[in-house]
């Protein structure tokens, strides 16, 4: 008796609590402030969601690239800086500068690019092109 | 060649100091300095295939000798050894030289 009262509550209160972090679930991938806080998300412990994470959009990759090569300090003429910008022409970055930018967007997405796709990659949008491609970059 | 050697040395410092930003950062600060140094050598020049060869050692080193450890307290230390760490086979100490007899004094073991 005691036992089957317990249980009921128990799963009430666990959906709940997963009718609540739904909302959560669900930003809206449009804008990138809110898939910025997708990282820190406080009410997740609440439920686990093993479906797969969506993609990523192209406007978001674009961003967070854009963002890393902002803080690169070598980047000569931050103006300069758009999803189309080569990294040697547009940006004065050297070979080894690029090498240390593909090194960063690999750890940004948390993916490892083969040397030989690596060396290919000279302009944010061919990184964001190879990125997009990959379905384990997150 | 060049770059790919930075490469690797860069992911290797990645590998070994993981999660240790301030010898991570010294590390890459290192790598970048000597790749600058040696970025006028010639292409033809016989100390740039040395150079490489240093730097790819120095990537295989980081990847595979060197290891964090923690410390646990109690002089207990908590070592994160990887996939890539070197690990010696027992198989190995009992056939020095690859199984070769080993010269001493001129003469073979063994005979």
């Amino acid at each position: 008796m005691f036992r089957t009262a317990l249980l009921r509550s128990a799963r009430s209160a666990t959906s709940q609590a997963v009718r609540s972090s739904a909302a959560i679930a669900r930003p809206s991938l449009s804008s990138f402030v809110v898939t910025k806080s997708r990282f820190a998300p406080a009410a997740f412990q609440a439920a686990r969601c093993y479906s797969a994470a969506a993609g990523l959009s192209k406007p978001e990759v674009e961003g967070r690239i854009v963002d890393l090569l902002k803080n690169f300090d070598k980047v000569s003429d931050a103006s300069k800086l758009s999803p189309t910008s080569h990294f040697s022409n547009d940006l004065g970055l050297d070979s080894l500068d690029t090498v240390e930018v593909v090194m960063a967007i690999e750890e940004e997405f948390s993916i490892e690019i083969p040397d030989k796709e690596a060396d290919a990659i000279h302009s944010v949008d061919k990184a964001v092109e190879y990125i997009l491609a990959q379905p384990d970059a997150h | 060649m060049a770059l790919q050697a930075y490469r690797h040395l860069l992911r290797s410092t990645r590998l070994a100091f993981q999660g240790d930003i301030p010898l991570l950062h010294a590390a890459r600060q290192e790598a970048r300095s000597n790749f600058r140094k040696n970025a006028s050598l010639s292409i033809d020049d016989p100390a740039l295939g040395t150079a490489i060869a240093h730097a790819e050692e120095v990537a295989k080193f980081l990847a595979e000798n060197v290891v964090q450890g923690k410390h646990e307290g109690d002089n207990m230390y908590k070592l994160r050894i990887h996939e890539q760490t070197e690990r010696g086979d027992n198989d190995t100490v009992k056939a020095p030289g690859g199984g070769k007899p080993i010269v001493i004094d001129g003469k073979t073991c063994g005979s």
